[in-house]
């Protein structure tokens, strides 16, 4: 029954997969360059958005062709509806890593603090392992992959926390501060990746449930952590 | 989800291959049809119409009531000369060919143009022969009962049917008959199929059934369909024609083509406000 | 009716409404009375002739030919036969001219000769058997004698409208609907006619003719014109002129030998069964056929 229907349903949720894959990349490539002061791969990330920006609008506007053809009710709503939002989070977090290699690009001349680098290395993996998990648990209507990713984006936020302290104690010249402010805004990139796959989990859990909620409120505890 | 490179570099030449290549609609004109009006006896029915209907597509035509719908579907394969009263003016060409031209046979024309009409109307027969009907006429004898069996096939209905071939077709379910009315359709392996409101006699689950059919048949058959629900052409059709009427000084009223395109765009973004009035449902 | 809304949605009768009820059933019962003295005629009649043919009817009386002058006995068995083979070449003329007619008015004449032609089939219905008779032995027996085909024609002249009739009709109860499913996939109107319309009127077809046999096996008038001399011997050859039971009661009632009228009787008697049993027949074949069509 509705094949018509399935099929166009089929596409789309493989056609968002298509686009976090090229996130993925994007962010791989974003990371890497901020790492090894690689202005070309930088260039290419940013060339690269154009890429995303394609899918993204081709999704849009079968999303639109398909409300408007095939009236989709209940779950197929609720499918349409959540990869509607899922493709919005995924190109902006395409747009965060032009930004992240366009920072990188600015800062190029100066010394880096290696273990900030590091750090955002390991951010970068794990914002890499929730955009995974957030679209796997998408892909397979998994509720408890969907929840997991706030505890995994906890990782990152405090992570983004320390980033600010660790500047802060930074100092140096004029150069390592426009450097270390520069990265504070790298990593609010970071993080608000990782946002943006927490809310691809919410949407999968408004899919499965038909309810729509926050996993965390705004009003969770956002104090320091103590030193490791 | 596959794994992503780890060593980053994102070569040009990969972006521009998989830059998305719009793909080219290949479209062959099976009917082209010029200037089409249909009068019956002092009143006229549908007035200039023109447009091209493409092969192997699902093309719609909607509009409200006795906009003349029935009457431009049913010119196309001239069942319009049943009616003593119907003068057709116009050309319509048929694989470049006049349909009306000096020297074609009317009933020839019905050989490679079907039709399956809105009320089910199987023979009193059993269901073999309802099928067998068209092709015995056509002298197409060997090989009928695969013949029949893959008609059956194509319209969804041999499952339900095949072991009970010899019972009255006319004891079968509403939407089974009007499957069963396809297959006899078929059974002739024409080259268009006419559907004038094929589901409108029936349930919504038959009516989804007959809808998977006809995307089904498209990849082999060029498909022509009037419905009064425009969800339905929405849901089916590759190409939308809207037709309405023009109401006249004298309050007589003539069907008119008003906007015919591709049916994402009539039902996102219709170009005439007539035709947006209509599909969403502001004016009938 | 029931007062106001004000005076409560009361659901008693009213005085008007008693009255209403009261012609209501007054109606009702002279509308049954009248039924009662329709079925009343036919049960007097059948009743009568069954109360006074009974008598006698027996074994002889279908084996026989009737006695030699003077004699008791014999039966009607020359009239059984003859009455079969005048009626059954009767509709063999008769059919199939009837039938096509039917064809033709209804699947392929225009409106108009339509008109024209069932007015003159009706006409040709109400002309009296007598007048029917006379011309055909004008046409035939003049100059040639009588013979049983002769009867036959004239019986097929009064068959015919009903036939035409009948089959016009219950073509015209096949919807149009069944020949555009067929016109739709490339068949020629009449191959259309034939394979499709024709089987579904099958039964509709056999009713007609079953009245019209009926009709035709009752008709004296004809017969006294065309096939009245006849012999006592019995025959199936329709170029002889072969005694008939319409004819045979006639005579026998003429007769002065009061045992030819206890047999006039009988011989009613068997007329009218075979006549009953092929009307109620027709019925039934009839309610098969609508049965058939209107699902």
């Amino acid at each position: 029954m509705r094949i018509a229907l399935q099929e166009d349903l089929n596409r789309l949720q493989a056609d968002v997969q298509n686009e976090g894959e090229l996130v993925l990349r994007s962010l791989r490539g974003a990371v890497n360059a901020l790492r090894t002061r690689d202005l070309e791969l930088a260039d290419e990330v940013i060339a690269f958005d154009d890429e995303v920006d394609g899918l993204y609008f081709s999704i849009a506007e079968g999303i639109y062709t398909l409300l408007a053809r095939q009236t989709p009710v209940a779950i197929d709503l609720r499918v349409v509806l959540a990869t509607l939002h899922i493709n919005l989070h995924l190109e902006r977090m395409a747009d965060y890593c032009v930004t992240i290699s366009k920072l990188t690009k600015l800062v190029a001349g100066v010394e880096p603090d290696e273990d900030l680098v590091h750090g955002f290395d390991e951010m970068g993996t794990r914002a890499e392992e929730m955009i995974r998990v957030a679209l796997a648990s998408f892909e397979s209507r998994d509720l408890d992959g969907a929840t997991s990713l706030v505890d995994l984006d906890e990782f990152i936020d405090r992570a983004n926390r320390r980033v600010l302290k660790h500047v802060l104690e930074l100092g140096g010249d004029e150069d390592q501060r426009e450097w270390g402010l520069r990265m504070i805004i790298v990593s609010r990139c970071l993080e608000r990746i990782g946002d943006h796959a927490v809310d691809i989990g919410e949407q999968t859990a408004y899919l499965v449930t038909g309810e729509f909620r926050e996993f965390t409120d705004a009003t969770h505890d956002d104090t320091p952590d103590r030193p490791a | 989800m596959p794994a992503t490179d780890t060593v980053g570099s994102i070569a040009p030449i990969e972006i521009a291959q998989r830059e998305r290549q719009p793909s080219p609609i290949q479209r062959s004109v099976v009917f082209d049809v010029r200037d089409l009006s249909v009068h019956y006896g002092k009143s006229q029915a549908i007035k200039d119409v023109s447009l091209e209907i493409y092969g192997n597509m699902v093309t719609a035509l909607i509009g409200p009531s006795g906009c003349g719908k029935s009457t431009f579907i049913r010119c196309l394969n001239r069942m319009n000369d049943l009616i003593p009263e119907a003068r057709v003016e116009g050309e319509i060409l048929y694989h470049d060919q006049n349909l009306y031209g000096a020297g074609v046979d009317a009933v020839a024309v019905r050989r490679w143009i079907g039709m399956v009409f809105q009320k089910p109307n199987p023979f009193p027969k059993s269901i073999y022969d309802n099928v067998a009907w068209g092709p015995r006429v056509h002298g197409m004898r060997k090989g009928l009962d695969d013949r029949v069996e893959r008609a059956l096939r194509q319209a969804a209905l041999w499952d339900e049917v095949k072991n009970r071939l010899k019972r009255s077709a006319v004891a079968l379910s509403g939407g089974q008959q009007q499957r069963l009315c396809i297959a006899r359709a078929l059974a002739v392996e024409p080259d268009v199929l006419l559907l004038d409101e094929p589901a409108s006699a029936l349930d919504p689950i038959a009516t989804s059934a007959i809808e998977d059919l006809i995307h089904e048949l498209k990849s082999e058959y060029t498909i022509v369909i009037v419905t009064h629900n425009m969800q339905q052409a929405a849901r089916v059709a590759d190409m939308t024609a809207f037709f309405s009427l023009d109401v006249h000084d004298d309050g007589s009223r003539t069907g008119v083509l008003v906007e015919y395109d591709e049916t994402p765009k009539i039902f996102t973004q219709p170009a005439d406000s007539r035709t947006e009035g209509y599909v969403t449902g502001r004016f009938g | 009716m029931s007062g106001t809304r004000d005076s409560g949605y009361s659901l008693r009768p009213t005085a008007q409404l008693r009255r209403r009820k009261l012609v209501n059933l007054a109606m009702e019962g002279i509308g049954a009375a009248a039924a009662l003295v329709g079925v009343a005629v036919l049960g007097l009649v059948v009743w009568a002739v069954a109360k006074r043919g009974a008598a006698a009817l027996n074994k002889d009386f279908f084996t026989d030919v009737p006695a030699t002058f003077g004699e008791t006995g014999g039966g009607i068995a020359n009239s059984i036969v003859g009455s079969i083979v005048i009626v059954l070449v009767a509709t063999a003329f008769a059919m199939p001219f009837g039938v096509l007619v039917g064809i033709y008015l209804n699947e392929i004449a225009g409106q108009r000769v339509t008109r024209l032609v069932s007015l003159v089939l009706d006409v040709l219905n109400g002309l009296p058997a007598i007048v029917i008779g006379i011309f055909v032995y004008g046409l035939l027996v003049i100059g040639s004698g009588h013979a049983a085909w002769k009867a036959s024609f004239a019986l097929a002249i009064i068959m015919l409208p009903l036939v035409a009739r009948s089959t016009q009709e219950v073509l015209r109860l096949v919807p149009e609907a069944l020949r555009e499913g067929s016109t739709a996939l490339g068949v020629a109107r009449w191959r259309t006619t034939v394979g499709v319309v024709m089987p579904t009127v099958l039964g509709g077809i056999l009713t007609g003719a079953t009245l019209a046999v009926a009709r035709a096996a009752g008709e004296t008038a004809p017969l006294l014109f065309t096939c009245s001399v006849t012999t006592s011997q019995v025959s199936w050859q329709p170029t002889e002129a072969l005694q008939s039971i319409p004819l045979t009661i006639f005579q026998f009632l003429e007769s002065p030998n009061p045992d030819d009228h206890a047999k006039a009787w009988a011989a009613s008697l068997v007329l009218m069964t075979f006549v009953l049993v092929l009307s109620l027949l027709s019925k039934a074949l009839l309610a098969r056929s609508r049965r058939k069509l209107s699902r």
